[in-house]
């Protein structure tokens, strides 16, 4: 774009011209620049300067001359620089006004000028500088006088009035007629008057258009190019768009029409023309944002110029045209203001026909370089041309652009004068030719590819870009740059590596390894060599033009790369190319080492997989290893030498190759290693190459093979990872070819889940590790599991036991959260201690003993052959939780000093929790003694909880606790330990046995507490039941080993108990027994606790058992703190138990009722008098009742 | 004239590729196509909204470049099925028509048992399959 004229490029600017009072120009100038707008200003100091104006005298008589050419070449830049719109004429007020000289002076310049302009269409503006003071000094007459001879209209004559204080010009027009003095921008007439100009001449010049007199169609499409910039000059952009198109599809008529000028230059000036006239279209449309319209100009304009091939020799301009096309496009869609937001909108709204690309400039950079890469080439080939290569340095040196736009001339010197001559089509192309061979194209083409890189780039175009990439590498090839070449040229392969594009990546690495033979990187060089001779080829894509360096892709050429490479490997010299291969060398100097891991492109070439037979061995103890090569180089190749590497180094070891053994390649072993000898290591086509080992790894752990090495001559040295069956990939390239695939171990189970790595076990351990228990875990007692070493074979070295307790279900440790601090309540289960037999052993030696809830871990002491050890383990139940006790003893079989294996036993052992004693309570009140407690008489649901206790009455503690284990368990003792003994008063009515009881499984014990509350609280705290206990070992002998252990005691806590004051108590009395016709007394006994007369209804009911005196139902009132008794006499009819005549009691002041319980209304009745003392009885009875 | 075509499997890797010309310009082809799969994924990526029907098989015009015209298939294995023609003037039936022989022809391959899926097309009654589709492509515009 930069090699268009300016005032092409730039939007056309009016221009006015100032003449005379030089000092004002500056300020005014500035002013019409930042007008709206901007006007330029053609300053002239005086008034000799306007002949410059002058129209060149034109003699009517003279038939025009046949036309030259289409546009002239500097029309536009005369009418932007010289031709004015508007010629304003600057006079002093001075001279206006001042003596007849003067004023005459003023006059001849008026009338010079009018001279000079008579012709013309300029507008002319007189004005009249009056510094502010002597404005008024104006004379109207002179004023007058002064329009009449400038023959001008009243607004035309100015009065401007510098304002000195602030450079700000106010203008003032003076208008005679009314005297009226008005304000007014200079800058507004100037406008105004230039618009009017160019409309005017705008519009002469479409007259003689539509006249259509033209007697040529370059007259035709110059008057439509002058009027269309006339139309810009007006800032009408779409008359003058539709003009320019006008003109530009005139212009592409004259193609086939125009005879003016040989062909050659023909054409070029028709090409040239439709450029600028292109250029114009594309930027109006372009500035209007029309986008998509402007995008199919040019593809119209591309397609109606693009065969327009011109003449063979030349036929570089023509590509170097297109190119520029190409390129101006894109700098002009760069620089538009549509950005790239609205491209997404608009290609949306496009037709199928244009594409998402067309939108983007990178697309016309690539063209661009593409065209300019096609100019350069047939350039090259016009120049090689045998006629044209001897004369083109002749004299083309005088050749220049004509003042046609497209056109060129000879200039010839004769004497002093200068003729310019028109050309021969010879001249031209000799001159073109010459012209072109001066200019480098390649910098220029890279630069056009790498903006068309990056912007795909930035699109995320990858392929384009890596197209771009391949394009601008090649460039630097052609032009040397080797490094900035293999740089693209590396970025590029990596895509078609990665998308597998054999062909493309054939032909990247051809220049790559070129690049490297010429920059005499010999690894890279190498590495490139080898990729090719491995790649995928086959021979179905047959010739190919510019295929690069690498020549076609097929199987011959990656043989011919192939003992290329392997040559310069064994530094053999005596290849083709001497000279050239003569840096690339493998020496002593200069060995070379590759490395191919899993991502390499070089997989292909060597292949390792290594599998074991086995999964696990024991130490030194021999296993199989099978190794499997494989290669994808064409030919068949020869290892001289193979080491295999371990992650322990004792186990490597090399293949030698029986054939080469001779090549010296051995004596860079290291002394001692392990060295096998193979036949032959031939590496073939496609073909695994399997060789098995035994390999005996010594220490115990992970034997994994992790390289295998290829070595070839002395200094040639392919590493290569070893990979494992089971997890190899494809060959990245290969897996899309339609080749045989083999598995690489011949035992298809090894091939598809064979590992490179084996696990190596421990020696086996010679030691005994016992654990003991004795059945299940009592909740609370510390379980004691002995655990006992023994050796057998193996001493004990620094042994270490671990103990680790683990929850059974869960698996989970037995705390809830490890983190949290040990509290005894978190834990279900813990560790409590280890004792050990030889305690005092233990402290003396600095041994590690670290105890945890639920780890342990302690030292074992030094045990020779056939000793043995124990210890014992103290764990405590917190809750009945089954785990799983682990125990492992590690150690040395040897002093720790001659050997580091470690030898390891484990145990493991469930053990059961259990809850030892279930315990139970129950409150029982008084026998025949009710007190009325009226909290049970409400339905509250809160008194079903709390049992309530009268106060001051004893009532009965039953407490029973059941042995819930399988195991014998004897009690030491029961008893209630209350909180507040002066609250309340427990006494155990049975005696604690002296002989402790033996409570087997299944069994229950009861003892029984009176208790007596002695505070009135609605809650009172009743305390704990304690019972000691112990687990039972029956047989004295093992009683004393473990009575170390002290009695387990289980709380079970009473609960809270309401206590109230009963308003009465009921007593019932009768004998214990009675005897069959022997009548007895039966009375109750109501008691009135409170200060208030109770009235206490009652009801007796008839029994058949029994013959009764006495009321049946009344109403009776009893006296507060005292009692009533009610008396009946019983005669009893039958006997055995018999049920007492039911009573009924109803307090009427608590409406509550009463009714003695079952139990306490039935009474033995004997036939006749029992033969034993009544005092027996009585305490059987007490005795049944703690029973129950 | 149809100058290339090729198939393109889903990791865009070339299955099948041939050229048509006599220039010997195969490179320059497989450039092309290897190109176009950028449209391939653009158009794949931001579908146009005013498609009409989601499951659109052809992807029309890909892109033009100097001298030919690339256009799209794309099947539901997303397999990609690519034409460049030196055609400047092509109906689009005619171009739908040829890409639904050939995925027609495509498919009956890789439905031989011997096939391997995701390798190459090696299958010689294939690559004259497509060369028979060709010419006719050619027959057909013409006339």
């Amino acid at each position: 774009m930069e090699e268009y004229p300016e005032e092409l490029r730039t939007p056309p600017v009016a221009l006015v011209s100032l003449v005379g009072c030089p000092e004002l120009h500056a300020s005014i100038t500035t002013h019409l620049h930042s007008e709206q707008p901007p006007i330029n200003a053609l300053a002239l100091p005086d008034f000799s300067k306007i002949s410059i104006f002058a129209k060149p005298s034109k003699d009517a008589s003279i038939p025009p001359p046949p036309v030259a050419g289409i546009l002239k070449k500097d029309w536009l830049l005369k009418h932007r620089t010289r031709v004015p719109a508007v010629i304003a004429a600057l006079f002093n007020s001075d001279h206006v006004s001042g003596d007849p000289a003067q004023w005459l002076q003023v006059c001849t310049n008026l009338e010079n000028l009018k001279g000079v302009l008579r012709g013309r269409n300029v507008k002319l503006v007189v004005v009249v500088v009056a510094p502010s003071n002597s404005k008024d000094d104006l004379s109207e007459d002179r004023m007058i006088a002064l329009r009449k001879r400038a023959e001008l209209d009243s607004k035309y004559l100015i009065i401007f009035v510098p304002s000195e204080s602030e450079l700000q010009q106010s203008l003032i027009r003076h208008a005679i007629i009314s005297h009226t003095i008005a304000k007014f921008e200079l800058g507004n007439t100037f406008s105004e008057l230039a618009n009017s100009y160019y409309k005017e001449e705008g519009r002469r010049i479409k007259a003689r258009l539509e006249r259509k007199n033209f007697h040529s169609a370059e007259l035709n499409i110059r008057c439509c190019f002058k009027a269309a910039v006339y139309a810009e000059f007006c800032r009408d952009w779409v008359e003058a768009l539709r003009l320019y198109e006008d003109a530009y599809h005139a212009v592409r008529e004259m193609v086939a029409t125009s005879t003016r000028l040989p062909p050659i230059q023909r054409l070029i000036e028709i090409k040239s023309v439709a450029e600028q006239l292109h250029f114009k279209i594309s930027t109006l449309l372009l500035h209007g944002g029309k986008l998509a319209e402007a995008i199919a100009w040019f593809r119209q304009h591309y397609a109606s110029y693009r065969k327009l091939v011109g003449a063979p020799e030349v036929i570089f301009l023509h590509w170097q045209w297109l190119s520029r096309q190409f390129l101006v496009f894109a700098e002009l869609l760069e620089t538009s203001s549509i950005t790239a937001q609205h491209v997404s909108t608009l290609v949306s709204e496009a037709t199928d026909r244009t594409t998402q690309w067309e939108f983007h400039s990178a697309y016309y950079f690539q063209l661009a370089a593409h065209y300019l890469k096609e100019k350069s080439s047939s350039l090259e080939l016009a120049l090689s041309m045998p006629e044209t290569s001897g004369e083109i340095d002749g004299n083309a040196d005088s050749v220049i652009a004509a003042s046609y736009v497209g056109q060129f001339a000879k200039l010839l010197e004769i004497g002093d004068a200068v003729i310019m001559q028109s050309l021969s089509d010879e001249d031209y192309s000799r001159y073109a030719l010459a012209e072109g061979k001066r200019l480098q194209d390649s910098y220029e083409i890279i630069a056009l590819l790498k903006k068309s890189f990056e912007a795909y780039n930035n699109d995320k175009a990858s392929r384009m870009a890596a197209y771009c990439g391949f394009q601008m590498a090649r460039e630097y090839f052609t032009v040397d740059e080797y490094s900035n070449a293999k740089e693209v040229f590396e970025n590029v392969a990596s895509l078609y590596r990665q998308e597998g594009w054999v062909t493309l990546l054939w032909n990247v690495l051809g220049y790559l390894r070129d690049c490297s033979k010429k920059t005499a990187l010999v690894k890279d060089f190498i590495e490139y060599s080898l990729e090719m001779a491995a790649l995928p080829v086959s021979t179905n894509i047959a010739g190919q033009r510019d295929c690069g360096p690498a020549g076609p892709a097929s199987l011959a050429q990656r043989e011919i790369i192939h003992n290329e490479v392997f040559s310069v490997i064994r530094g053999e010299t005596e290849s083709a190319s001497t000279e050239e291969n003569s840096s690339l060398k493998v020496t002593a100097d200069n060995p070379l080492y590759l490395e191919i891991d899993l991502v390499s492109p070089l997989r292909a070439v060597l292949l390792a997989s290594v599998a074991f037979h086995e999964q696990v061995v024991k130490p030194g103890a021999e296993t199989v290893i099978t190794l499997s090569l494989l290669s994808q180089l064409p030919l068949n190749v020869e290892i001289d030498q193979l080491e295999i590497q371990f992650n322990q180094s004792e186990c490597n070891f090399v293949i030698v190759n029986a054939q080469r053994s001779h090549l010296a390649a051995i004596s860079c072993l290291q002394p001692g290693r392990r060295v096998e000898t193979a036949p032959t290591l031939e590496l073939r086509t496609n073909k695994w190459l399997r060789l098995t080992y035994d390999v005996k790894p010594e220490q115990s752990g992970k034997l994994e093979c992790i390289y295998v090495t290829a070595r070839w001559g002395q200094h040639f040295t392919i590493c290569c990872r070893a990979e494992s069956p089971a997890s190899m990939s494809d060959l990245p390239l290969w897996k899309f070819e339609d080749i045989m695939q083999t598995i690489p171990m011949k035992d298809p189970g090894l091939a598809f889940s064979g590992q490179k790595a084996v696990q190596v076990e421990e020696p086996d351990p010679q030691v005994d590790l016992k654990l003991d228990s004795s059945g299940p875990a009592l909740v609370g007692e510390s379980f004691i599991v002995p655990v006992i070493i023994t050796s057998k074979g193996h001493s004990v070295h620094s042994g270490e036991l671990k103990i680790n307790l683990v929850d059974t279900r869960g698996g989970g440790l037995l705390s809830p959260r490890e983190a949290e601090s040990f509290s005894s309540d978190n834990l279900h289960v813990e560790l409590v201690g280890i004792s050990g037999r030889e305690c005092e052993d233990l402290a003396n030696s600095e041994n590690i003993q670290k105890i945890q809830p639920s780890f342990g871990l302690i030292s074992a002491p030094f045990l020779d052959e056939g000793e043995s050890w124990s210890c014992k383990l103290e764990i405590r139940w917190n809750r009945p939780k089954p785990i799983m006790l682990y125990v492992s003893l590690g150690y040395f079989p040897q002093s720790p000093e001659l050997s580091s294996q470690r030898a390891h036993v484990h145990k493991s052992l469930q053990i059961e929790g259990k809850t030892a004693v279930v315990m139970s309570h129950r409150f029982m009140l008084p026998f025949r003694r009710e007190p009325l407690l009226l909290s049970k008489t409400k339905p509250a649901s809160d008194s079903d909880q709390i049992p309530s206790l009268p106060l001051n009455e004893t009532s009965m503690l039953v407490v029973s606790a059941k042995n819930c284990t399988e195991v014998p368990l004897r009690l030491l003792s029961m008893s209630v330990e209350a909180v507040d003994a002066s609250t309340c008063d427990v006494k155990a009515k049975s005696k604690n046995p002296e002989e402790h009881v033996l409570l087997v499984a299944g069994e229950e014990f009861k003892q029984v507490f009176g208790v007596t509350p002695e505070v009135n609280l609605p809650k009172l705290n009743m305390g704990t039941v304690c019972l000691r206990w112990r687990r039972d070992h029956g047989d004295g002998e093992r009683l004393t080993s473990c009575s170390t252990t002290s009695a387990v005691v289980t709380k079970h806590s009473l609960p809270d108990v309401n206590v109230e004051q009963p308003p009465l108590i009921v007593n019932l009395d009768c004998p214990p027994h009675a005897i069959l016709g022997n009548p007895f007394t039966y009375s109750i006994k109501i008691t009135n606790r409170t200060q208030f007369l109770q009235e206490v209804k009652y009801s007796l009911a008839d029994s058949q058992s029994f013959v009764l005196s006495g009321p049946h139902n009344d109403t009776t009132f009893i006296l507060p703190k005292s009692e009533h008794i009610l008396s009946y006499k019983l005669v009893p009819l039958s006997s055995g138990f018999q049920q007492l005549p039911k009573i009924t009691l109803t307090s009427v002041r608590y409406s509550a009722g009463f009714q003695p319980s079952v139990a306490a209304s039935t009474v033995f009745v004997f036939p006749s008098e029992p033969h034993f003392g009544l005092k027996d009885i009585g305490e059987m009875r007490m005795e049944s009742v703690a029973a129950e | 004239m149809i100058v290339c075509v090729a198939v393109v499997g889903h990791q865009n890797n070339p299955l099948y590729i041939q050229s048509f010309t006599e220039a010997d310009d195969a490179l320059k082809l497989h450039h092309i196509v290897h190109c176009s799969l950028d449209v391939v994924d653009e158009r794949v990526n931001n579908p146009k909204k005013s498609s009409p029907t989601l499951n659109e098989t052809f992807l029309g015009l890909l892109y033009p470049t100097e001298n030919y015209k690339v256009y799209g298939y794309l099947t539901n294995t997303k397999v990609k099925l690519i034409l460049v023609t030196t055609d400047l003037d092509v109906r689009d039936a005619d171009v739908r028509n040829f890409f639904s022989k050939f995925h027609a022809a495509y498919v009956d391959a890789v439905s031989n048992p011997f096939h391997v899926p995701g390798k190459k097309i090696t299958s010689r009654t294939f690559a004259e399959r497509v060369s028979t589709i060709v010419k006719s492509f050619g027959l057909s515009s013409g006339s």
